[in-house]
């Protein structure tokens, strides 16, 4: 069998003094060309283990290991593969959309031709190369949603990992991402994506991971947890797996 | 060098849009340092100058009041207006009116009064030695005749009682000089001989002023309010560069670009490298203009004009410790502030405090000495200190000492604190 890309061992993960860990023991492979899912209600631990994934947070316990074209990886090789795509908006709103794709194209190392033509065609894939030359702070919610994905492309990583990239957009911006995201993985990039939109796992995710309390509770393609819970749909599903009360 | 020449670019767009934090960093400290500079150096022309607005009502019938004018005048420590045609109860409000600090009235009985006391005292030292009679001294009546002073009330104690010292000195000198006349003409003479006259003008024991500094004599210079006010206010503005660069920080922090510089390798410290780059130029573009204001502009409108230091080296070693002083203390502020209100507030506040005790809005020596002592926490304080040895005194690599020091080990302590927050929050 392929060796897994990303594989994570036993990591647990406390924050600052508190006794209840984030991450509680996670045991994960993800495989190259998935499209890999990781859903759970607040609380959850998904941003913190996307987090330990991307290497900006290091686990108490545990270890994350990177194998890419059987070849394994340290941190510092991988990085340059990897593209986050925060759930916050991690650009310069007082630079415009141009700006924003060059500089971090530029820290990424590309050349400046290379760096350019991508940035024209990612503004145009996501529709703003009408507003390239428009500083980011002017845009629309779903506008800097696309403009924050596209510096995460911006270098054609291998694995991309996007927290909650379509979280307060209009059904064209979500229908945007998700066709270029769905165009990437086509090319054989991996994705890792979380969402709290249960019904973006079942129509956009090969496999999916359920997380609660800092735990995976479940982890397989979604067609098979639903009949292997006897379910109708992953909200459902969640319910089941997750109960009825309220998180923080 | 190519991702840093990005990041440079980045950081220098940044600054080009953040309006408000130009306006603050070049153009504020240039209101300041013409407006300060102006309003202290009236303060240096009545301190250092000494000349002060007298008005002079002068009803003496003799010939003694005007003397006593022309002394006045001639000693250089006043600008003396007389207006004879007033009478005294209206010197005080015309003293008030015309803006006089001082005023004098000079009753028409003076120069009477003043030979009749020399006059008297003539005598009186004669029938000690034996040479006229005590009959004739004992005819001789004293005068009651007194001068009027009236002192605008801004005038300090200490400055009021040097002022009457001086008058008294002038009028003591006429004194003596009327009661030795008399004492010739009691004893037959016509007039003073010319000899006596010629040795009682230079009796005088002469006073040597000579100011302490620590370099050769011939090299030192006197403070004026440029010398003080554009290395002070290019300080200032300076430090006031916390607003802008640790309110850039606080934004790349809180929006999650820093975090996302976190998963490209190099990208954080090469943020910040740029950052510090770009605030450098900032700072020595500050000083630069500020400089230039000081030795190109004001002498054309009646300023003294900044005349730059004999050592140049030490006056660029100065100045960009200034520099990095002020940058690590913005990035400090930056790291560990959680709101970019924070860290504008808490920076300028701060900043107006350090400049207040560190002697930058007022010289520190003018301080109580507690004061003084308090001000060297001050990272402005050392600055300006720095700036001081090499403008008043000689910029000796000794004499700067105290100040690199201090400032290396501010900039030392600011530096491994950002570090420690950083590394804490694992960006670096």
């Amino acid at each position: 069998m392929e060796n897994p890309i990303i594989e994570v061992e036993g990591v647990i993960k406390y924050y600052g003094n508190s006794k209840e860990p984030s991450l509680n023991g996670i045991n994960l492979s993800i495989y190259a060309g998935e499209k890999f899912g990781i859903f759970g209600p607040n609380g959850a631990g998904k941003t913190t283990l996307i987090s330990i994934l991307c290497d900006i947070l290091q686990p108490t316990e545990g270890s994350v290991k990177y194998t890419v074209e059987n070849q394994p990886l340290s941190v510092a090789d991988i990085l340059p593969q990897i593209g986050f795509v925060p759930q916050d908006f991690a650009f310069y709103a007082e630079l415009t959309a141009k700006q924003n794709l060059h500089f971090f194209g530029g820290v990424y190392g590309l050349e400046k031709e290379v760096c350019k033509e991508r940035t024209d065609s990612l503004l145009k894939t996501l529709g703003l190369d009408h507003v390239a030359n428009k500083r980011v702070k002017t845009f629309s919610g779903g506008m800097k949603r696309r403009i924050n994905l596209a510096i995460g492309l911006i270098h054609e990583p291998k694995i991309v990992f996007l927290d909650e990239p379509t979280v307060g957009v209009d059904v064209q911006s979500k229908m945007s991402i998700i066709q270029l995201l769905e165009d990437l993985n086509a090319k054989g990039t991996t994705l890792i994506y979380t969402s709290h939109h249960l019904r973006e796992a079942e129509d956009f995710c090969s496999r999916v991971a359920l997380m609660d309390h800092g735990k995976i509770i479940a982890v397989n393609t979604v067609p098979e947890l639903l009949v292997e819970h006897k379910v109708a749909n992953m909200e459902e599903l969640m319910i089941n797996l997750t109960g009825k009360q309220l998180r923080d | 060098m190519k991702k840093l020449l990005v990041s440079l670019k980045k950081e220098l767009l940044l600054l080009v849009s953040d309006k408000m934090g130009l306006l603050l960093m070049y153009l504020m400290p240039l209101v300041l340092v013409f407006i300060i500079t102006l309003v202290q150096n009236s303060a240096f022309k009545l301190v250092n100058e000494n000349r002060l607005e007298m008005l002079i009502i002068n009803h003496d019938e003799g010939t003694i009041g005007d003397s006593l004018i022309g002394h006045l005048k001639h000693s250089g420590d006043f600008n003396v207006e007389v207006l004879n045609q007033l009478d005294l109860s209206k010197l005080k409000k015309e003293t008030l009116d015309r803006r006089k600090l001082i005023s004098i009235y000079i009753p028409k009985d003076f120069s009477k009064g003043i030979h009749e006391n020399s006059k008297r005292l003539s005598n009186l030292l004669l029938t000690e030695f034996g040479v006229v009679d005590a009959e004739k001294t004992t005819s001789i009546k004293g005068s009651t005749s007194q001068i009027d002073y009236f002192f605008d009330p801004i005038l300090q104690e200490n400055f009021r009682l040097s002022i009457l010292t001086g008058v008294h000195t002038i009028i003591a000198g006429i004194e003596n000089e009327d009661m030795i006349r008399y004492l010739f003409l009691d004893m037959g003479y016509d007039e003073i001989p010319p000899h006596i006259k010629n040795e009682l003008m230079a009796r005088q024991m002469p006073l040597n002023p000579v100011q302490i500094g620590d370099g050769a004599d011939e090299t030192l210079k006197v403070p004026n309010s440029s010398q003080h006010n554009v290395p002070a206010w290019s300080i200032f503005a300076m430090f006031f560069m916390v607003i802008s660069l640790s309110g850039n920080v606080v934004k790349e922090r809180l929006s999650g670009s820093f975090i996302r510089l976190q998963t490209i390798p190099s990208a954080f410290l090469m943020t910040i490298f740029s950052k510090i780059l770009v605030y450098l130029f900032v700072a020595l573009t500050q000083l630069g203009i500020m400089f230039s204001i000081g030795i190109l502009v004001f002498p054309h409108i009646d300023l003294p004009g900044l005349e730059l230091p004999d050592n140049m080296l030490g006056l660029m070693v100065i100045s960009l410790l200034s520099a990095m002083a002020a940058i690590s203390y913005s990035l400090l502020i930056g790291v560990y502030a959680k709101t970019q209100e924070q860290a504008g507030g808490f920076g300028a506040i701060s900043i107006m405090i350090f400049a207040a005790i560190g002697g930058i809005w007022v010289p520190s020596f003018i301080m109580p000495e507690y004061m003084q002592s308090i001000g060297k926490i001050s990272p402005l304080h050392w600055c300006i200190e720095g700036f001081y040895s090499l403008f008043l005194k000689n910029g000796t690599w000794t004499e700067l000492s105290g100040s690199i020091v201090y400032l290396l080990l501010f900039i030392f302590i600011c530096q491994v604190l950002t570090y420690l927050k950083l590394r804490i929050q694992n960006y670096i």
